[in-house]
């Protein structure tokens, strides 16, 4: 079985790409190099309800690497590989 | 001034004897209106001791001069002494409840005194009349609500007690404009207790803007501010608030059974995306609100309003249920009987506890939905198990001799975030002039959600004066009034902006927060005397000698003493959680 990074969707990415979760084959990326190839495998863009124009993270967008935030890592350049689960939350709130 | 009435009035139910209280111009300035200007008026008319369902106890609604004007501006707030807490309280509600009072011509209704019968309160035009309510004794928050407008007009906007009111359950909410709840503390019980049924309002009366012109643009800038911005233009309109339940769980941190663990595994069965795809039959929204996070909903044999977030964590991870009609259905029967979903969540989640420990010898059992319904009804009757459960969480625990596992603060339940989650939100529970609660300072805004910076939620470092600033600017929100979802795409500049378009005086930011350390001030003052200090200032045990075994806030517990002293010095309060004298000097206290 070939080793995979499951990439879990919520809130309104799931509504746009109509699936909660993609797996990608591959081993050592940086997380944006994971999301150009989560669009690729779900056949429909989604950056542009986490990133600005500048490819940076929106205020608000949660990007977690088993569960802990890439904001307290490297950000995009967070690398990641076979076998962790990746959450992807484009910005909501409530309370 | 322009933006207020000019118009605030007492009405003593047992004399039936009514009066205008003059409010200097001075005082509107240092208070605002809302939560503000009503504490103060508390604070003046009431002693700290007083007893919440004593005839002399005063319960006052209140409007800011920003209702009825721009945007998210139909909230109302209700003030007294809260009879779950003992605190201050302030209770807010949406829906168009707070405009109609506005239209009404009036800014606030000071309550006292006791009716000898059921009564309610008619505003109309500058006039407040005390009419029979006899006929709606018993009836639930819906009837109620239409047999009033039918006796008054279509168009009155009615907020009113449903039989949990009646009964004084210490967590009776008021309803008003159908399903929108002045939920927390307990303020339905003290109209319970004044045989208060309702308040009625409507009318015609213009509130004056002071800059017509400018509040023409800053209208139309602020619908593309909102519009634009992904939380209030577009997640909260698309899932509602509980498109949280997917990312606190996720964070490991989603309080489930009772605050026992962090990660509820059926979360996905009770989300926001869920009740998109099943329940939702369209959104709702509340007086010039182009947000619209109201959730109108249908089960098979129901409809109604929510659930909203915190109940869907409420009846649902806090009990280990993962039945979403239940869920629902069981918040439509609070919204009926007029009962505070979170308190009435938590009291189940702790009896529930309480009976598996064998502390309480009742069958109340984690993931039984099928008795929700009834054990809600129960509680708002206050009759078999009702009975208990409607002592809140602090009491039953207390009665059967496990204080703790209540999950509250001075007395109120806390909400669906667990504070081993987020530093800051911990100190927000633990400083919270209400009890624990999420509004007064929502740190899950940075610590979670990015907004408006994103901080390193196990860090404490920098939390005590970043919580000390929201309460701040909450307080003022509460004050002007506003719906705190704007917060979500605007800060305190355009706060400001709003208040200097609408009544003429040139609020700066620098004021503004300064008005709010005000507030905040004068509620912990009223605390003081009301006998809270430094020990009170805490949580339940749980959070500061457990720790998650699984979620990604495993091996967390709450840091608070130290934060504690750093919001103490911030606020320039001594040791003991009590503001200093120059502290007060400076706020004009």
């Amino acid at each position: 079985m070939a080793a995979t990074i499951a990439v879990k969707f919520y809130g309104l990415l799931r509504g746009r790409l109509r699936t909660a979760a993609v797996e990608i084959e591959g081993d050592d990326l940086t997380v944006l190099e994971l999301l150009r190839r989560a669009e690729e495998t779900a056949g429909r863009s989604f950056l542009d309800e986490l990133l600005d124009r500048e490819q940076g993270l929106l205020t608000g967008t949660i990007i977690l690497v088993n569960g802990d935030n890439v904001r307290l890592r490297r950000g995009l350049e967070t690398r990641v590989g076979a076998g962790d689960r990746i959450d992807l939350f484009s910005p909501a709130g409530g309370g | 001034m322009t933006g207020w009435m000019g118009k605030i009035v007492k009405i003593d139910l047992g004399r039936r004897t009514r009066e205008e209280v003059a409010v200097s111009d001075a005082l509107r300035r240092a208070y605002i209106g809302g939560r503000g200007l009503g504490v103060r008026l508390y604070s003046d008319l009431c002693p700290a001791t007083t007893d919440p369902f004593a005839d002399d106890n005063a319960l006052i609604f209140m409007t800011g001069p920003l209702t009825g004007t721009l945007m998210t501006s139909g909230r109302y707030q209700v003030i007294s002494r809260s009879p779950l807490t003992g605190t201050i309280c302030d209770s807010s509600s949406g829906g168009h409840f707070g405009a109609a009072l506005k239209g009404a011509g009036i800014d606030g209704l000071i309550v006292e005194g006791r009716a000898e019968a059921p009564v309610y309160l008619s505003v109309h035009d500058g006039e407040v009349e005390i009419r029979d309510a006899s006929a709606f004794r018993g009836l639930d928050t819906q009837r109620t609500q239409k047999g009033i407008q039918a006796e008054t007009s279509s168009k009155t906007s009615v907020a009113c007690i449903g039989p949990a009111g009646e009964n004084r359950v210490p967590f009776a909410a008021i309803m008003n404009d159908k399903d929108r709840a002045a939920g927390r503390g307990g303020m339905g019980a003290i109209m319970g207790a004044k045989n208060l049924k309702a308040v009625a309002a409507g009318g015609s009366q213009p509130v004056a803007i002071s800059d017509p012109e400018g509040y023409k643009e800053l209208t139309a800038r602020l619908e593309r501010i909102v519009d634009k911005n992904p939380v209030t233009g577009k997640s909260l309109q698309v899932l509602g608030t509980s498109v949280l339940v997917n990312i606190i769980n996720a964070h490991g941190m989603f309080p489930t059974e009772n605050f026992r663990r962090g990660v509820f595994n059926d979360a996905e069965g009770t989300s926001g995306e869920k009740i998109a795809e099943t329940l939702l039959q369209r959104q709702s929204a509340c007086f010039k609100c182009p947000i619209g996070c109201g959730r109108t909903t249908r089960t098979r044999d129901k409809q109604g309003e929510g659930p909203e977030y915190e109940t869907v964590w409420a009846f649902g991870a806090h009990l280990g249920i993962s039945d979403l009609t239940a869920i629902t259905e069981a918040n439509y029967a609070c919204n009926e009987l007029g009962l505070d979903t979170i308190t009435m969540g938590s009291t189940l989640g702790c009896g529930m506890e309480l009976c598996e420990t064998g502390a309480w010898k009742e069958n109340l059992r984690w993931g039984d939905a099928g008795r929700l319904v009834d054990w809600v009804t129960d509680t708002a009757h206050r009759r078999g198990i009702g009975a208990e459960l409607a002592l809140g969480s602090k009491r039953l625990a207390a009665k059967y001799g496990r204080p703790d596992l209540a999950m509250q603060v001075k007395g109120m339940e806390i909400p669906a975030y667990d504070p081993r989650g987020a530093q800051g939100m911990a100190l927000s529970y633990a400083t919270s002039n209400r009890g624990g609660c999420h509004m007064r300072a929502y740190m899950i805004g940075p610590e979670i959600l990015g907004h408006p910076v994103f901080l390193d939620r196990f860090s404490s470092a920098g939390k005590a004066e970043l919580v000390a600033l929201f309460q701040d600017v909450s307080a003022v929100v509460d004050s002007a009034v506003l719906c705190r979802f704007l917060q979500f795409a605007v800060g305190i500049s355009t706060f400001a902006e709003m208040l200097r378009t609408v009544t003429g005086l040139d609020f700066s930011d620098e004021e503004l927060m300064k008005t709010g350390r005000r507030i905040y001030t004068l509620e912990r003052l009223f605390n003081n005397r009301a006998g809270f200090g430094r020990g009170d200032d805490t949580l339940p045990p749980r959070f500061f000698n457990e720790e998650f075994q699984t979620g990604s806030s495993r091996h967390r517990r709450v840091q608070l003493e130290g934060m504690l002293d750093d919001f103490y010095a911030m606020r320039g309060w001594d040791r003991n959680g009590v503001p200093s004298p120059q502290t007060l000097a400076d706020l004009g206290l």
